[in-house]
């Protein structure tokens, strides 16, 4: 009956019109529209903010592992020891050394001894922290960097050197010493000379095991055996060859030890399985807020379905006049279903909103680093599109069904 | 669209000896043995029983009967608001008899405009706002809009008040605000339904009075349902409907067809509502008195336009 183009632009006088309408009419029943947005604002901020931490929890682990690097894995002896063999077994110094060369599937490892004390120079204390035994591979494995001087050396077999983390040379300098390489620093009753300083170090809380490395001071593996109390190797930290599996390079490393020590109870961690881990972690919070989310939005939903089916109620007799005027039914249900996305968006602005300050409570608490996801706006707009228009409609298809008799009798 | 020749019916209409085609294809709406039953369980109720009815171009016409009769029936009907049970319904050479309800919308819209006896005004919405409310439904853009509404309400000497809601008008300026909505769209035919019911006497003097110029000076066709036998006698047409049939009883219509009377400056231009306007006229080509009160759908367009029987 009509062209397309003048169809088109009938379609959007109307569409324009319904709009205005909708939008007077909310802005007219006050109460009831801020009942309803309430439901919508606190349904809308769950998904926002189950979207958002989801978000930020993936790139704050990919900015880890970014430093850290995907590649690292950490060897330890289970805390879950079930015979008395397995309570006895260590991790052989030896076996340790061996891992890197004999493994192919292994880059590198580094081995560490670690005990725990004062350190002392120039007749003051200049700091309490580990004493670590390594290998020369230590600095490279962690992604340390030496400041001055050198690292420990695989041929500084039993020497009393030492390498000293940024703020134990920072005491030292406060001490008056302004150049610790080469100096004496006094630990586990042991006096050491100091032959390389490190950069300060961002410590990653990603892995089991952390390095402290500000606070340490690094002597070779062998040196760490004889003045520490318990010369265990307490970790292993290796870097996995390139473009190998994780679980194999895990399978590789529990065959190694298998072969060597059968009773030890071993730990491998890889980066990969922490982020699994950490995200299963996260899938749980965010099964947590999606339950939320939902019954929050179906009573909010339910709560706009009452608000519009009083909205239709109430206004019989304006849906009969406009429907002898020349509105269609769809006309009609347009309308309102306009009103009701409208009324939900108008949540769903504010729940976008709430959401994110939600969001930016969490990472306040967690130092995650806070950021605003588009993918988390755009669902959080999405659903209440989705749920104005699923619950608008019923009341929406009965206004369009009113017979414009009746209506314009009713009064 | 309005000067379509009705199809099929062209030629069974009898015309007017002196009228041209155009003049006499201009038959706006035709009713054909209009029936129509509300069936309440098992018990059919006939409201309309066979309604034979042609409006011409131009013509003012009433429909008059007492409540019960089925003129509310008849008017949403012809109105399209309602659908005959059966029977033919020609608007504008279009049957719209089995037509879907989009369909009906969109001929609501372009064909008939409504003056209700409440007025039937959104509360909500300004004098002018109300009145361009068919042209949003068809989809006209806002300054036309705009332009047509107050080119309307400035039509129905309510040029002053465009931006008023309709609390702030009178009962008098409400009925021309929805005459003016009725005009807007420049339909084929203005349906009032007691249009001076809720309005005091000088009020609904008038509104008669500006539906009676409208329909004289720009060639509205008005069709006027009413129980007021005042406001009947001021149409150059009278129909009555009696238990769901209609009776032709023009007294005092002085042109033949509506058409012609319409043209007639005494019909349209009547100031009072008593008998002078209408029955003083010259008695026109009287229907048969003898058919009076059965006329029904025999022979439609004889006893329907007066003029065919000549």
């Amino acid at each position: 009956m009509t062209p397309g183009p003048r169809a088109m632009s009938r379609a959007f006088t109307i569409l324009a019109a319904n709009t205005r309408e909708a939008a007077d009419s909310l802005r007219r029943a006050r109460l009831r529209t801020v009942l309803g947005l309430v439901g919508i604002m606190i349904g809308i901020s769950s998904v926002i903010t189950m979207v958002s931490l989801g978000e930020i929890v993936k790139a704050q682990a990919r900015k880890e592992f970014e430093a850290l690097g995907t590649d690292i894995l950490v060897v330890r002896k289970s805390f879950e020891v079930s015979s008395p063999e397995q309570r006895a077994a260590v991790v052989e110094r030896e076996d340790a050394v061996a891992l890197a060369p004999e493994v192919a599937s292994i880059a590198e490892a580094a081995p560490r001894i670690s005990g725990h004390g004062a350190f002392r120079h120039a007749g003051r204390e200049v700091g309490h922290g580990a004493i670590q035994g390594v290998t020369e591979s230590f600095v490279s494995v962690n992604r340390l960097s030496v400041r001055t001087g050198r690292f420990i050396s695989d041929l500084d077999i039993n020497r009393t050197w030492c390498v000293v983390g940024a703020d134990i040379a920072a005491a030292m300098r406060e001490a008056g010493t302004d150049q610790p390489v080469g100096t004496l620093i006094e630990a586990e009753e042991q006096l050491l000379t100091v032959v390389g300083v490190l950069e300060p170090h961002q410590e990653s809380y990603a892995l089991p095991v952390q390095v402290e490395a500000n606070n340490a001071v690094f002597v070779p593996i062998t040196t760490a055996a004889r003045i520490v109390n318990n010369p265990e190797i307490d970790v292993i930290v290796a870097r996995s060859r390139a473009g190998v599996h994780h679980e194999t390079v895990a399978a590789d490393v529990r065959a190694f030890f298998q072969a060597r020590a059968p009773h030890l109870p071993l730990d491998v961690v890889t980066a990969k399985e922490l982020i699994a881990r950490m995200e299963s972690q996260m899938r749980l919070l965010t099964l947590l807020l999606a339950a939320v989310g939902s019954i929050a939005l179906i009573v909010g939903g339910i709560g706009i379905m009452n608000i519009m089916l009083v909205s239709v109620a109430e206004r019989r007799r304006e849906i009969a006049i406009r429907r002898a005027l020349g509105a269609r039914q769809r006309d009609i249900r347009s309308q309102f279903l306009i009103e009701s996305v409208i009324l939900t968006m108008t949540g769903g602005v504010l729940g976008v909103l709430l959401g994110l300050v939600a969001t930016w409570t969490v990472c306040r608490f967690t130092q995650w680093e806070f950021l605003i996801s588009g993918l988390s706006v755009a669902s959080g707009l999405g659903t209440a599109t989705a749920v104005g228009l699923f619950f608008g409609f019923q009341p929406a298809h009965q206004a369009s069904r009113l017979d414009p008799i009746v209506g314009l009798q009713g009064e | 669209m309005v000067e379509t020749e009705p199809p099929g019916f062209g030629s069974t209409q009898d015309r007017p000896p002196g009228a041209t085609s155009d003049e006499g294809a201009a038959q706006m709406l035709q009713l054909t043995d209009i029936r129509r039953d509300y069936r309440i369980g098992p018990v059919t109720t006939e409201i309309l029983r066979g309604v034979d009815l042609a409006v011409g171009a131009g013509d003012l016409m009433s429909i008059m009967g007492p409540s019960g009769s089925g003129k509310t029936t008849l008017m949403n009907i012809i109105g399209l608001l309602d659908r005959p049970t059966s029977g033919r319904y020609v608007l504008d050479g279009r049957d719209v008899s089995k037509l879907a309800d989009d369909d009906l919308a969109m001929l609501r819209n372009a064909h008939i405009g409504f003056v209700f006896q409440s007025f039937q005004l959104l509360p909500r919405l300004t004098a002018v706002e109300n009145v361009s409310l068919p042209l949003v439904y068809r989809g006209t853009n806002r300054a036309e809009m705009r332009r047509r509404a107050l080119a309307a309400l400035e039509r129905v000497g309510m040029g002053e008040r465009t931006g008023h809601r309709p609390d702030q008008l009178s009962g008098g300026q409400k009925q021309r605000v929805a005459i003016a909505r009725a005009l807007v769209g420049e339909p084929a035919v203005v349906l009032a339904d007691e249009p001076t019911g809720a309005l005091d006497g000088a009020t609904a003097r008038e509104v008669m009075a500006l539906l009676a110029s409208l329909n004289a000076e720009h060639k509205v066709t008005i069709l006027i349902i009413t129980h007021d036998p005042g406001v009947a006698r001021q149409c150059a047409r009278q129909v009555r409907i009696h238990e769901g049939t209609l009776v032709e009883r023009t007294a005092g219509a002085p042109g033949a067809s509506g058409a012609a009377a319409a043209r007639h400056p005494a019909s349209g231009t009547e100031e009072t509502e008593e008998d002078p306007g209408a029955s003083s006229a010259p008695p026109a080509i009287d229907p048969n008195p003898a058919r009076e009160p059965t006329s029904r759908r025999d022979d439609t367009g004889e006893i329907l336009n007066p003029a065919a029987p000549t």
